[in-house]
C-alpha cells in the first residue's frame, strides 16, 4: 500500500511524458488524488499498513497528517478541475503543471511517511523543487520575484537544516543512524551542547519551511503569486510536513531531556510569529497575503501549543486539523474572488455578497472558521491551549496571546468585511458577468465541504478519529 | 598537510570579503572546489573507492568545473563585473570576516577539543565559512554575488560534513545532493529566467512585492 502511494505518481509523470494531452494531465492529478484517498482511509481503518518498505512507515505521529494531506489534496484536485479549463496557456504547461502537482504531493507524502531524517530532508528538499515552479507558473514580474525568494530563503533554510542534521551525528556519539526510531532509542545518551546546538539550526531550517518568523519572509509573496490551488497546498499541506519534522526532532530533544530549551525555542518563535501578523495584517492591501499572513500565525499557535505541552498537545492535532482544512477553503475561495474581480487588491473588491453569492457565504465561513468561531473546532484547539498557559501560570503569556490575537482577528475582520457587502459600480458589475462563467460547480463544493467538517468538529469528533488524534498526541 | 588546506581554505573566504570583482570571486569557486578535493584525498584511507569516485565527481567536476562555468557564463552574458555598491567598505569587510574567523578557531578550540570524533580545525573553519558567507549575503546587492556567496556557504556545509565522513559517509552524500540541488536549480533556471525578465541583476529589482505599497 505504501508502495502503491508513493510509485503511482512516479508513474503517472512517466504516462504524462508519453501521452501529451491536457486533460490527461489532469485526470492524472485526478486519479492520484482519488488513489491517495482511498489508500489513507485503508490504513486509517488499519489495512495495509504492514509494508516491508524499511524507509517509509505508517505509524501513530504521521497518519493524522497523511489524512490531511490527503483530504486537502482531493478537495485541491476537485477545485483544480475547474480551476484549470480557465487557464488560457499553451497545452505544454498545463501538462507541466500537472506534472510538478504530482511531484509536488508526492515529495510531501513521502516527507510524512519518511523513517530517517536524512530522507526527511532530501524529500523536504524536493518540494521546494518542485513547487518553485508552480510559484511561478504564471511568470509575471512579480511571480518571479516570490519564486526566486522562497527558493533563495528555503535553500539557505534547508542547507541550515542539514548543518542541524550533521551537529545530531556529531552529538550522538558512536551511534551513526538517523532513523527516528533508533535516534528515539539512543536519544538519552546524546550530548547535550550539540544537541541543543543542533536543535537550533535545524528548528531554523525546517522552521523556514513551515513559515515561522522570522524566517518567513518568503511566505506572503510565495503564497499570493502562486494559483489558488496551490497556495492552498502550500499552506494546508506543505507548512504541516515541515512540522511533522520538527515534531519529531522534538521528540528526540524531549527524550534526551533537553525539552526545556526546545519548549523556550518554540515558544518565542511562536510568539515572533503572531506579533508579525498582527502587525502586518492590521494594514493589508492584498487578500491573498492577508491569508498567507494568517498562516503564519496558525503556525505560531502551533509551536506555542507544542512547547506549552500536556493538554496543548491534543489542542495542536486539532488546530492542525482545522486549519488545514479552513484555510484551504479560504484559499480557494480566495481563487473565485480572483477569478471574478480580476484583481488582489483589496480596494478593488466589495459586494462580494451581490456579485456572486455563494462565493461571497464561502467567503465569510471560511473568516469565520479561522477566525475561531464557535463551533470551528479551532475555537477548542485556541480555548484548550488559553486554558493550558493558565493552568500552567503564564498569565503573561497568556494575556499577549489573546491580545495578539484579537488584532489579528481586527485585522483580517475588517478587509472580510470591506470585502463582502456594500454596493458594486456599474463598470464592476459588467467585469462580474463577463466572468461568472468561469466560476463553476467545482470551485464551490470542496470549500463547503472541508467548512462542514471544520464546523461539525467543533461539537462532535467521531470516535475513530478521537482515537487517531489520541494516538498522534502520544507522538510528540 | 589537511590542516594547511583547511587553513587556505578559510584564507579564501577573507579574500571573498574584501574584493569586489565578481570574475575573481568566479575563481575562487574553483580554488574552493580544488582544495575541498586535496581535503578529500587526505582523508581518503577512511572512505572506499566508491565514495572517494562520488566525491572526486562532485568537488573537482561540479564544484570546480561546473557551477563556475554557469556563472562565467551568466557574467559574460550581463556584463556586470563589479558588485561596487556593497552597503560596506572592503577594509571593514575584511576585518568583521577576519574577525569571524579568527572566533571559529578560537570557539572550536575550547569547546571542540572536548569530542574526538570531530578536529576543531575542520569545525572552526567550516562553522566561520558559513557565518561569513551568510553575512555577505545581507549585504551584496547583485544576485549573481547572492548566488556565489550561497555556494561558498555550501562548501562551508560540506567541509563540515567531510569532518564527520568517517563514521557517517551517508551525510557526506546528502550533501552532494544539496550542491546539485542549487546547480540545476538556482544557476540553469532562475538565472536565466531573471535575466531575461529584468535586464539586470540587481537585488534591488526583486523588491515589488510589499505590504503596505501594493503594486498590482
Amino acid at each position: 500500500m505504501i508502495n502503491t502511494i508513493l510509485i503511482f505518481p512516479i508513474i503517472a509523470c512517466l504516462l504524462m511524458l508519453v501521452i501529451k494531452n491536457k486533460t490527461f494531465s489532469t485526470l492524472m492529478v485526478n486519479t492520484y488524488a482519488v488513489i491517495h484517498a482511498v489508500i489513507t482511509t485503508m490504513f486509517t481503518l488499519n489495512i495495509g499498513r504492514d509494508s516491508h518498505n524499511p524507509y517509509f512507515v505508517v505509524d501513530n505521529t504521521n497518519l493524522i497528517f497523511l489524512i490531511i494531506l490527503s483530504l486537502v489534496f482531493l478537495m485541491v484536485a476537485i477545485y483544480n478541475t475547474g480551476y484549470v479549463k480557465n487557464f488560457e496557456f499553451p497545452d505544454k504547461k498545463i501538462r507541466n503543471y500537472s506534472f510538478m502537482i504530482l511531484i509536488f504531493v508526492l515529495s510531501m507524502t513521502g516527507t510524512l511517511l519518511s523513517t530517517d531524517l536524512g530522507l526527511a530532508w532530501v524529500l523536504v528538499e524536493a518540494t521546494t523543487l518542485s513547487s518553485a515552479y508552480l510559484i511561478y507558473f504564471n511568470r509575471t514580474k512579480h511571480s518571479i520575484e516570490a519564486a526566486w525568494k522562497y527558493v533563495f530563503i528555503c535553500s539557505i533554510g534547508i542547507a541550515l537544516a542539514f548543518v542541524g542534521i550533521i551537529l545530531l551525528n556529531i552529538s550522538t556519539g558512536s551511534i551513526n543512524t538517523l532513523n527516528f526510531a533508533h535516534l528515539y532509542k539512543y536519544a538519552s545518551t546524546f550530548d547535550h551542547i550539540w544537541l541543543e546546538l543542533a536543535f537550533v539550526f535545524m528548528l531554523f531550517g525546517f522552521g523556514a519551511k513551515m513559515g515561522l518568523a522570522p524566517i518567513h519572509f518568503w511566505l506572503p509573496d510565495a503564497h499570493s503569486e502562486a494559483p489558488s490551488p496551490i497556495s492552498a497546498l502550500l499552506s494546508a499541506a506543505l507548512l504541516n510536513s515541515a512540522f511533522l519534522v520538527i515534531v519529531r526532532v522534538f521528540k528526540i530533544m524531549t527524550l534526551a531531556d533537553c525539552a526545556g530549551y526546545a519548549r523556550f525555542m518554540l515558544l518565542i518563535m511562536g510568539f515572533i510569529s503572531i506579533f508579525v501578523t498582527a502587525v502586518f495584517v492590521y494594514h493589508i492591501r492584498n487578500y491573498k497575503r492577508m491569508l498567507a499572513y494568517s498562516s503564519i500565525e496558525n503556525m505560531g499557535i502551533l509551536a506555542i501549543g507544542t512547547a506549552l505541552g500536556g493538554a496543548a498537545y491534543y489542542a495542536v492535532i486539532l488546530h492542525l486539523i482545522g486549519h488545514s482544512l479552513a484555510k484551504a477553503s479560504f484559499f480557494l475561495t480566495s481563487g473565485n474572488v480572483l477569478e471574478l474581480f480580476e484583481s488582489k487588491r483589496v480596494k478593488s473588491v466589495n459586494g462580494l455578497m451581490t456579485a456572486d453569492g455563494k462565493t461571497g457565504w464561502l467567503w465569510v465561513l471560511s473568516f469565520l472558521a479561522i477566525c475561531a468561531f464557535p463551533t470551528s473546532v479551532l475555537f477548542i484547539s485556541e480555548f484548550i491551549i488559553i486554558k493550558t498557559m493558565i493552568l500552567q501560570g503564564h498569565y503573561l503569556l497568556c494575556a499577549m496571546f489573546a491580545l495578539l490575537l484579537t488584532i489579528v482577528l481586527y485585522g483580517i475582520g475588517k478587509v472580510v468585511i470591506k470585502m463582502t457587502f456594500g454596493e458594486l459600480s456599474k463598470d464592476k458589475k459588467e467585469l462580474i458577468e463577463q466572468n461568472k462563467s468561469k466560476v463553476s460547480g467545482f470551485m464551490y463544493l470542496p470549500q463547503f465541504i472541508m467548512l462542514l467538517i471544520v464546523f461539525t468538529l467543533g461539537i462532535y469528533i467521531p470516535p475513530f478519529l478521537q482515537q487517531i488524534i489520541n494516538c498522534a498526541v502520544a507522538g510528540f | 598537510m589537511i590542516n594547511g588546506f583547511i587553513i587556505l581554505f578559510g584564507l579564501t573566504m577573507l579574500y571573498l570579503a574584501a574584493t569586489s570583482r565578481i570574475i575573481a570571486h568566479i575563481r575562487l569557486l574553483v580554488i574552493q572546489g580544488i582544495l575541498l578535493f586535496l581535503i578529500c584525498c587526505g582523508g581518503m584511507e577512511h572512505l572506499n573507492w566508491l565514495n572517494f569516485a562520488f566525491l572526486t565527481v562532485e568537488t573537482l567536476i561540479v564544484k570546480s568545473i561546473i557551477i563556475p562555468a554557469f556563472l562565467y557564463k551568466v557574467l559574460k552574458k550581463t556584463h556586470s563585473n563589479r558588485d561596487v555598491a556593497a552597503n560596506i567598505p572592503h577594509f571593514y569587510c575584511l576585518f568583521i570576516a577576519s574577525i569571524i574567523l579568527l572566533a571559529g578557531f578560537l570557539v572550536s578550540n575550547y569547546y571542540v577539543s572536548s569530542v574526538k570524533l570531530i578536529s576543531p580545525i575542520f569545525f572552526g573553519v567550516s562553522v566561520a565559512t558559513i557565518i561569513i558567507s551568510l553575512w555577505l549575503i545581507t549585504i551584496k546587492h547583485k544576485i549573481i554575488s547572492n548566488v556565489i556567496e550561497f555556494i561558498t556557504m555550501e562548501n562551508g556545509i560540506f567541509l563540515l560534513s567531510l569532518s564527520v565522513a568517517k563514521e557517517m559517509p551517508m551525510l557526506v552524500n546528502l550533501g552532494v545532493l544539496l550542491d546539485v540541488f542549487i546547480a540545476v536549480y538556482i544557476l540553469g533556471l532562475f538565472i536565466n529566467v531573471i535575466n531575461k525578465e529584468f535586464k539586470d541583476l540587481e537585488v534591488s529589482h526583486l523588491s515589488d512585492l510589499k505590504d503596505y505599497e501594493y503594486n498590482d
